[in-house]
Order: structure tokens, then C-alpha cells, then sequence
């Protein structure tokens, strides 16, 4: 196994990171070289979006995404959320709409909903935002309070 | 009450809950299974020889039993690992820990497996290819058979004027809570500990206590927050391997499933078939017969619940003045039958519903009016003689089609419209205990389980808390503590923890009144408690008492303790109905009729869901808001076991489809936002009243979509689910 390293800012906080497998993905990096749990680890395939992360303020799934690919960026995750003006915003849409239940899919709606908004902007349209988000499961709300959330997110004043 | 004041909410959107998947130990070493490399067949060797010559691992296999159990073995029954018989593909055969998961996962690809393969049963159908005839129930297959019947059957049918006869098959679906099991165990001299994701701290304090011959006094389970359960998490799956391996590292371990392991190991919903008949006369209902074969897997004998509990749910909630059900369990070379949110009951009902349908087609009366004329009331029996209590489903029916009706009426060409219902009983479990304490400034609930995000923990007990003693939400906490210190409970599943446990806490409520009105020599029902400034205060006419004032000094540091209790509800099944087996008693009645509208593609046969509606009898909503993130919920995971989930098997007992992508749950843009209706005052069994709520809404759903699919496209499937190519061939497109 061949080492690597890596040089990201993680929430705002500089981790270099050495000693590293070639092959180790950013979901592991976060939870357990860092010890930032928050990010979710569910498929690890890509298919559930729980392990969605910001890089450079894009979403992207921590679990198919290698470390030493993201060197140098800016990598935000829910651990982060209270820096970030979009996630906080997104993060009392949800507690306003109940939009959680065992909230294990939440980092990664949170997170990629405030992806979607930092793109698109405040003012896209609701069904734009949904649509952003059907990779993203969700097995306990059914999505409705999730729906409910993804409005308020939009239209509450910054 | 808005959602908003469940007390996890914070927590959970900042990331900070600590989930299975979560928890860290100083020293924790990683762990992986050696899995059965095939269905079925006879062990002949495990030599983790390799693995152990690799630096830094420990192996565990059954010769390892004997030095690491202090009595030398646990359940004979259930042996943690096979030492004979393999009985399904993945059986965990041994178990490694290493430094890191990658060694851990590299030492279990080197131990060396010899199994002698034998012949696999898969798909249950090959077991009887022609039914179960006279001494079916002698066959090896059959670990569970259960019989029941009642009047002149025969002469029913021999008298009808129409008979219907039918055969349905289901599929196995997978419960997919997101978080995969996980857990951390420790062993320290005799006291076993594992921190882990689980619907029940004390079953499975209960079930290690067994698989490892040891007292459950040594046994100490500390829930984590839980990632969702459906039933998945309600017995120990991961935790004898985790503590066996911590036993022979003498450090932390830590055994994690990744999701592919989620859906090989999974103990869950398996498929069925199931054979209808009904007779009819003067447009009556006058005989009933069912036959079910249900797949349990590798099941062991008297541990299958689900066939003697699925019969009833086959029957529907209709009068039935004569009937004879008759069940198998069929051992299968699959992981053992698991509960699945409602297990197997949305299938029944699926079942149920599109035969009565039939029925009502055939006999030419319209099906919803010939299901209200059948249709249970308060003070009707069930087919095994239980009487019916407060039942709101032919209120619900009653709402559910003027509301389809108008729907049809507005309904766009290629779409339909369907009504399907389903009922349910609040299970009690084991029985439990609460436990408040009442300080100068909040009531405790002291409580082992977590819940499963539900809200019926943290909002459900609060409520009912709340409401018992009229204390605000933000002057009670739940206080989580391990099974070493909480009271017992039976756990989080059966939609059991309002209706059972919150009789407990309102069993509490009520031993707190009575020591506050002892302390102050004034009557339990003058007695009523307010928050002024910081402080809990008690009044009384002419009397006010601040609870510090009246807690003695040795309650200072803690509290005024009182406990309250509930009970498992006596068995109310007529046994001269019941030939043989166990059949499963109600404790109370819960319904729902549900309204889908869906179109249905007619080149390809997909099926889309563009409206739905519940009407859901729920005794007394405690909360709202989180009754309806219930039914919410349990219509999308409804929606996936009626159009696309269907784990598949290859004939040698290979599971096709282990991955999300090809396991489909429904995604955000496949679920309508339904339109939710509680039906009120047909109080069941819980605190005020309230009804088990957990299960009931994903009951109907498989019914209602299947009616709406026959409604659009005049496909009559008998096959779950409905997916583009059954209803595709119901219609001859393929
Ligand atoms: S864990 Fe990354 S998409 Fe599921
Ligand atoms: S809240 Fe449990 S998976 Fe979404």
C-alpha cells in the first residue's frame, strides 16, 4: 500500500494529513482520521447520498470521493454547519419543519440542500431544489416534512 | 405542538448525535466476519491459523466457545457459530479483529473454510410443488404449522353461489434503515459491555445473556442513538461476535456491517404464497379458507412468530362465519425471518384487499360497499373468537371513499383510483416499567431505549407525561441510561411504546401525585403542579409548595422516585377455534382506509403514485404533529413494498440484489405528499386512549396502490410488488 498525503481545510480548520493509504476515501478521512462524525456513512456506493459533503462548495459524496483527490480544498460538512450562512439557514428550516426523524439521512440533506442553494441561489424554483435532492433517501419521513423543509429553507429571510 | 420541540432535533442537525455507526473506544480494535461460502451444507473446517499469524489479529471461532464462555458454551440451540449444519450463504463462521478495518477484513479473507455443500432450498415453492397435502406439517421443511377453524366450512362452500378462489405471491422486502448495524463491545472480568444501535437494550441484554451463558446481571447494553430500526434492531445481531472478539483481545472491538453485509445478513420480510377462497350467498360472505406458506428461512422450531400472527391479517378485518386457515413456516437456506415494520401485515393486507375486491367483482356488488357490509364493528368477533373493541375502520372506509370518489371523478384519463384498508393491534411486548423522577426544577424519565427516531420516545413519552401530570414539554427530559441502571422495558417496536409504555408513565404520573399529596396531607385530586420562575410548584386549594421544599434531604441530589407498570394483556383467542399452533391475540383494534391515485404507463406498465390520502384511526392523536410524521413515513416505505422492493435470490442462494441501487427504495420525487386525516375517539388500549401508531399507515399502502392500479389499467396483479413488468404481463404488453 502505497502512502499519501493530503492538505485540506476542513470546516475552516487547516488538517494535514500524512500516512495516508493511496486508496483512502474523504467519508473515512472525516470520521476517523478527523473525528468528524456528523458526515454519515450509509451505501458507501453512492446511492443513498447520507456521506454528502461540500468541496469547494460543491456537493459531493464523501464515500466515492479519495482524499488525495481533494487536496487543497475547502471541504464543509455538518460539523461545520454553524459557519456557513446557507447551512444554518437550511439547518432551522429543518428543526422549523420537523424534517428529521432518526436523522441519520440529515447531514447529508442539510448539506446538500445548502450545496444546491449556494448554486442556485435563494430564489430557485422549489421544484428545482427537489429534483436536486433525489439522490438523497430518506426511509423515515416519507419525505413530506423534508418537502415542508426544503420550502421554508427558500423562503425564510436570510 | 410543532415538531420542533422534540428534544433531538438540535442534536441530530448539528451532527452531534452519536449513532452504532458512531461510537469509539480508546484502544478499539476493528472487526469482520468469515461468512458461509455457501446455503447450505455440513462444516467441515474453520483453521484461522492464517489469519492469526498475521501481526496484530485474533480470531474467533466455535473451538474458541469453550476457553472464552466462563460456563464453556452458551445456547446449545442457537450456537454463535455453526458447528454442524450451515443453513444459509454469509452465516458468519468466525469472527477477526485487527488494528484497522482493512487488516481486520484482509485476515478474514485468509481463513480457511471447508463446507461440505449440500443441497439449498431457496424459493419455497419447490418445497411443496404441489401443496401441502394430510401430513404436510411432517415434512422436514416445515418448522412451524398452525391450524385453525371454525363452523360448517365445507357446507359453506358447498352451498355458495359463487366461489372465488385465488393465489397471491409476495416478495422479501429489506427494512433499509440507513444506518447499518453496528456496535462497540468491551469485556472487562465478567461484566460484558456493548454499546450499540438497538430498538431494545434489555432484549438484547435478554438474547446475549443466552447466546453466552451468562447472567443478565453481567450483561450491561448502552443504547446509541439509532440510525432507524423498522424492526431490523429489535434482537442482537452483531454484539456475541463483538464481545467475543473484545473477550480474546482484552481490548474494545468494534463490527460494523457494511451495506452489503446489511442486506446478505438481514433478518427480514421473506417471500410467501397464499392460497383464498371465499364462498358467497344472497351477496354474503358465509366461508373463508386461506392457506399460507411462508418463508422463514433458517428459522429455528418454536421461534417463528409470523405464521400463526399472519393468518389473522390474511382474514382482513371481515365477519367471517365460517372459515379454516392453515399456515406452514418453511425453513429456507436464507438468514432466519425478521420483523419488518408491521411484518408481513401489508402484505396480508394486500392480499386481503385484492381478493375481497375479486370477490365483490364477481358477486357484482361495488367493492367498497360490499367491504363496509362486512366490515368489523365494535362488538363483532374475529374469525378466533376475539371480540372486537372500539374500531374506527368503517368510519375511516366511509371518508376514504366519498374522498375516491371525488378523485375519480377528477382523475385524468390512464389514471386510477383505489382504496385499500388494513388494521393492526398495539403490541405490549414483554411489559415494562417507568421510571420519573421529580427534582425542584424537571421531571426525569429514566429511560433505556433511544427510540428509533419516530418521536415516540422523545415526543410520545413527553406528551403523555405532559399531559398526565400538566407540567410544560421543556420541564421534562428523557434521561437515556444504560440497562445496568434504566427500568426494564420490552423496547421500541410492535407500535408499543405510547400504547404500553406510556401507561406506564402515566402509572407514574399518578404514584407522584399521590406522594406529593401525601407530603402535604391534601387529596391526589386537588393536587396539580405549575412552573413559576425556575421552580416546580404544587398546588392545593389553600395550600402552594415549591417541590424543593418538600423533597426530604436525602432526595436532594436526585428526586421524588416513583415507578409505574404495564403489562402484557392476557390472551383473549377462543382455543376451541385454534387446531393447532399459536395464533396472535389483539389487544385493541387500529384501522386505516387509504385513498391512492396512480397512473400507470400503458407501453411499459410503471406505475406512478400521483395522490395520496390516510384516513388513520389512531384512538387519540397525543401529538400531532409527530402522529402524522408516522403515517407520512409509513405511506413512502408502503409505497417501496408495493411498486419496487423485491430482494431476489439466485437458486443457490446468492442474494442478486444487495445494493441501493438495485434494492429500490422510493426517492423524494416517487412520494406524493399525502394528505393526512386522524379518525378520532375509538380509544384503544393506550394512555387517554391513544393507539399504537408506528406500524398501522404502512399497512394499507400495497392494498390501496394495487386497487389503483386495477382502477387505471383493469390489471388484476396478484404479485408483489408491482413493478413495470408484473403489471407490464398482467396486461399481456410483454
Ligand atoms: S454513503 Fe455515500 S452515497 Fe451512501
Ligand atoms: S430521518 Fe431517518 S433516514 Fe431520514
Amino acid at each position: 500500500m502505497t502512502e499519501t498525503v493530503a492538505h485540506l481545510t476542513v470546516d475552516g480548520a487547516p488538517a494535514d494529513l500524512a500516512g495516508m493509504p493511496d486508496d483512502e476515501r474523504l467519508l473515512d478521512t472525516l470520521r476517523w482520521r478527523l473525528g468528524r462524525k456528523g458526515t454519515k456513512e450509509g451505501c458507501r456506493t453512492g446511492d443513498c447520498g447520507a456521506c454528502t459533503v461540500l468541496v469547494d462548495g460543491r456537493s459531493t459524496l464523501a464515500c466515492l470521493t479519495l482524499t488525495r483527490e481533494v487536496d487543497g480544498s475547502d471541504v464543509t460538512t455538518i460539523d461545520g454547519a454553524a459557519r456557513d450562512a446557507e447551512l444554518s439557514r437550511v439547518t432551522r428550516a429543518f428543526a422549523e419543519a420537523g424534517a428529521l426523524q432518526c436523522g441519520y439521512c440529515t447531514p447529508g440533506f442539510v448539506v446538500a440542500l445548502a450545496g444546491l442553494l449556494k448554486e442556485r441561489g435563494r430564489a430557485a424554483p422549489l421544484e428545482e431544489l427537489l429534483d436536486g435532492l433525489q439522490g438523497n433517501l430518506c426511509r423515515c419521513t416519507g419525505y413530506a416534512a423534508i418537502v415542508r423543509g426544503v420550502a421554508l429553507a427558500r423562503e425564510e429571510a436570510p | 405542538m410543532s415538531a420542533a420541540s422534540r428534544s433531538d432535533l438540535g442534536v441530530k442537525l448539528a451532527g452531534r448525535a452519536e449513532y452504532g455507526v458512531d461510537a469509539e473506544l480508546p484502544g478499539m480494535l476493528w472487526a469482520a466476519l468469515v461468512p458461509s461460502p455457501v446455503a447450505h451444507g455440513r462444516l467441515r473446517r474453520v483453521d484461522l491459523g492464517p489469519a492469526r499469524a498475521l501481526p496484530g489479529v485474533v480470531a474467533v471461532g466455535a473451538d474458541d466457545l469453550a476457553t472464552l464462555l466462563p460456563r464453556g458454551a452458551g445456547d446449545a440451540e442457537r450456537p454463535i457459530f455453526p458447528a454442524g449444519e450451515v443453513a444459509y450463504r454469509h452465516q458468519p463462521l468466525a469472527a477477526v479483529a485487527a488494528p484497522t478495518l482493512a487488516e481486520a477484513r484482509r485476515a478474514a479473507a485468509v481463513v480457511r473454510v471447508e463446507v461440505e455443500p449440500g443441497p439449498a432450498l431457496i424459493d419455497l415453492e419447490t418445497a411443496f410443488p404441489d401443496w401441502p397435502g394430510p401430513d404436510g406439517a411432517r415434512s422436514p421443511h416445515v418448522i412451524a404449522h398452525v391450524h385453525a377453524r371454525h363452523g360448517d366450512v365445507e357446507g359453506a362452500f358447498r352451498t355458495a353461489e359463487h366461489v372465488v378462489e385465488e393465489t397471491y405471491r409476495t416478495s422479501s422486502v429489506h427494512q433499509v434503515a440507513l444506518e447499518p448495524h453496528a456496535c462497540v463491545a468491551t469485556v472487562r472480568g465478567d461484566r460484558w459491555t456493548v454499546r450499540t444501535t438497538t430498538q431494545s437494550p434489555f432484549g438484547v441484554r435478554e438474547d446475549l445473556s443466552l447466546l453466552l451463558g451468562v447472567p443478565e446481571s453481567s450483561v450491561v447494553v448502552e443504547g446509541t442513538w439509532v440510525g432507524g430500526g423498522f424492526g431490523g434492531k429489535g434482537a442482537s445481531l452483531l454484539e456475541p461476535y463483538a464481545l467475543l472478539l473484545a473477550r480474546a483481545a482484552g481490548r474494545p472491538v468494534r463490527l460494523a456491517l457494511d451495506y452489503r453485509e446489511e442486506f446478505e445478513l438481514g433478518r427480514t420480510t421473506l417471500p410467501a404464497v397464499i392460497r383464498v377462497a371465499t364462498a358467497v350467498r344472497d351477496r354474503r360472505i358465509v366461508g373463508r379458507r386461506v392457506r399460507l406458506l411462508l418463508d422463514v428461512g433458517a428459522s429455528l422450531p418454536g421461534r417463528d412468530f409470523a405464521t400463526g400472527y399472519s393468518i389473522g391479517f390474511l382474514l382482513g378485518p371481515y365477519v367471517t362465519p365460517t372459515f379454516e386457515v392453515e399456515g406452514y413456516g418453511i425453513r429456507t437456506n436464507k438468514p432466519p425471518f425478521g420483523p419488518h415494520r408491521a411484518p408481513f401485515a401489508p402484505q396480508c393486507a394486500f392480499v386481503a384487499e385484492s381478493h375481497i375486491e375479486e370477490v365483490a367483482r364477481v358477486v357484482g356488488v361495488d367493492p367498497v360497499r360490499f367491504r363496509a357490509e362486512h366490515l368489523w364493528r365494535e362488538g363483532a368477533t374475529t374469525p378466533l373468537g376475539q371480540p372486537v373493541g372500539p374500531f374506527g375502520l368503517a368510519a375511516a372506509l366511509e371518508r376514504a371513499d366519498a374522498l375516491a370518489r371525488r378523485w375519480r371523478s377528477e382523475a385524468p384519463a390512464g389514471h386510477g383510483v383505489g382504496v385499500g384498508l388494513g388494521f393492526w393491534s398495539t403490541s405490549t411486548g414483554a411489559g415494562g416499567e417507568a421510571r420519573l423522577v421529580l427534582s425542584a426544577t424537571e421531571l426525569r424519565v429514566e429511560q433505556g431505549e433511544r427510540g428509533i427516531g419516530s418521536g415516540s420516545v422523545l415526543r410520545g413519552l413527553v406528551a403523555v407525561a405532559e399531559r398526565a401530570l400538566g407540567l410544560p414539554a421543556d420541564r421534562i427530559r428523557i434521561e437515556y441510561l444504560s440497562t445496568a441502571e434504566a427500568p426494564f422495558d420490552s423496547g421500541v417496536y410492535g407500535s408499543r411504546t405510547v400504547g404500553a409504555l406510556g401507561r406506564a408513565i402515566v402509572e407514574a404520573s399518578d404514584a407522584v401525585r399521590a406522594d406529593l399529596a401525601g407530603r402535604m396531607a391534601v387529596a391526589v385530586a386537588d393536587v396539580s403542579l405549575a412552573v413559576e420562575g425556575e421552580e416546580i410548584v404544587v398546588h392545593a386549594p389553600g395550600v402552594r409548595r415549591t417541590v424543593r421544599s418538600l423533597l426530604r434531604p436525602d432526595e436532594a441530589s436526585r428526586g421524588i422516585v416513583a415507578t409505574g407498570r404495564h403489562f402484557a394483556k392476557p390472551n383473549a383467542i377462543d382455543e376451541r377455534r385454534v387446531v393447532t399452533g399459536s395464533f396472535y391475540p389483539y389487544t385493541d383494534f387500529t384501522g386505516a382506509a387509504h385513498v391512492a391515485e396512480v397512473s400507470v404507463d400503458r407501453e411499459t406498465g410503471a406505475v406512478r403514485v400521483e395522490r395520496y390520502a390516510a384516513f388513520q384511526d389512531v384512538g387519540v392523536a397525543v401529538d400531532p404533529a409527530t402522529a402524522r410524521a408516522q403515517v407520512e413515513g409509513g405511506i413512502a416505505m408502503g409505497l417501496g413494498i408495493a411498486l419496487t422492493e423485491e430482494a431476489l435470490w439466485s437458486a443457490d442462494g446468492r442474494l442478486l440484489n444487495p445494493h441501493l441501487l438495485d434494492y429500490r427504495i422510493p426517492t423524494l420525487g416517487e412520494v406524493p405528499v399525502p394528505e393526512v386525516t386522524f379518525v378520532e375517539g375509538f380509544l384503544g388500549a393506550g394512555p387517554f386512549g391513544a393507539k399504537g401508531l408506528g406500524e398501522p399507515p404502512i399497512i394499507p399502502v400495497p392494498a390501496a396502490v394495487a386497487a389503483a392500479v386495477r382502477d387505471a389499467s383493469g390489471a388484476h396483479v396478484t404479485e408483489l410488488p408491482l413493478s413495470a413488468e408484473r403489471v407490464a404481463r398482467t396486461l399481456k404488453l410483454l
